[in-house]
């Protein structure tokens, strides 16, 4: 279960471990961009604007259209899902072993560690 | 620093017992075995549970899951008996998802009240600091989007 998800987790998280990119997910947030104006701000070349935007993709948070010569880029949030079912997973995952220690503290008594208590 | 940490995950729970039973459950090699790991909660079985409980000291939670070994390994980041407990959480291999687990227990009648925050940051070592603000903003960001509807 986290083994099937940890690749795919591992894109996202790589994808967003970067502030250019992360930058660039935050001007798509607001409405699709052409490569170029992904790029604008960075003032770097297309072709390494587009190398970060490949790991986007790839990542799956965002999707490219190709109008004529112009590549347009829009965010795609929806592998965000994955980030989610991680956090459910851990939920479980702690909950379920709540539980199990609760129980275990139940049916053991608390050590006799009162003032007045004898020994053993 | 933001307020709101990256990805979390809260879990609240009441215990009967006191908050020193439950403070040393989470410490204790013997206890460890019994309720966090082993049979009695999954179908695993526990082949090591080794900790040095103290500030900076380390802990591996080994387990074998059908053919699998799964090493649960972490550093202890605050211990303060027995209202709160912090520590480093990750599967060893799996060094993408490193985490951070917070305990706080307050007493409720004769028994307490337990709360755990699982953090994961991915990157929580190498952009601690310098670059969290942002990071914490972009996912915020990111959720919100995820959230409002007509995303797809």
């Amino acid at each position: 279960m986290v083994e099937h998800q940890t690749a795919r987790l591992d894109g996202i998280f790589h994808a967003l471990s970067d502030a250019t990119r992360r930058e660039m997910l935050h001007t798509l947030s607001q409405h699709e961009r052409s490569v170029g104006e992904l790029a604008a701000p960075f003032r770097m070349s297309l072709a390494a604007a587009s190398k970060h935007i490949k790991v986007l993709e790839r990542a799956g948070l965002v999707r490219r259209n190709v109008q004529g010569r112009t590549h347009m880029c829009r965010l795609a949030p929806e592998p965000l899902s994955a980030v989610q079912e991680w956090l459910r997973f851990y939920e479980r995952f702690w909950t379920d072993r709540l539980d199990a220690l609760d129980a275990l503290l139940q049916t053991e008594p608390p050590p006799p560690v009162r003032k007045k208590g004898s020994p053993r | 620093m933001s307020a709101q940490p990256p990805v979390r995950v809260r879990v609240v729970r009441q215990f009967s017992a006191s908050p020193e039973r439950v403070f040393d459950a989470w410490l204790d090699p013997h206890w460890i075995g019994r309720w966090m790991f082993g049979p009695g909660v999954r179908d695993e079985e526990v082949l090591r549970i080794v900790n040095d409980a103290r500030v900076g000291g380390t802990f591996s939670f080994l387990v074998r899951r059908k053919t699998q070994e799964i090493d649960h390994v972490g550093t202890y980041l605050a211990i303060d008996r027995p209202h709160h407990l912090v520590f480093t959480w990750a599967i060893e291999k799996e060094t993408a998802e490193l985490s951070r687990v917070t305990i706080d227990i307050v007493p409720r009648g004769t028994g307490c009240e337990l709360t755990l925050t699982h953090e994961v940051d991915p990157k929580w070592a190498e952009y601690a600091g310098r670059t969290e603000a942002g990071w914490t903003t972009m996912l915020g960001a990111l959720a919100r989007a995820f959230d409002a509807p007509g995303t797809a």
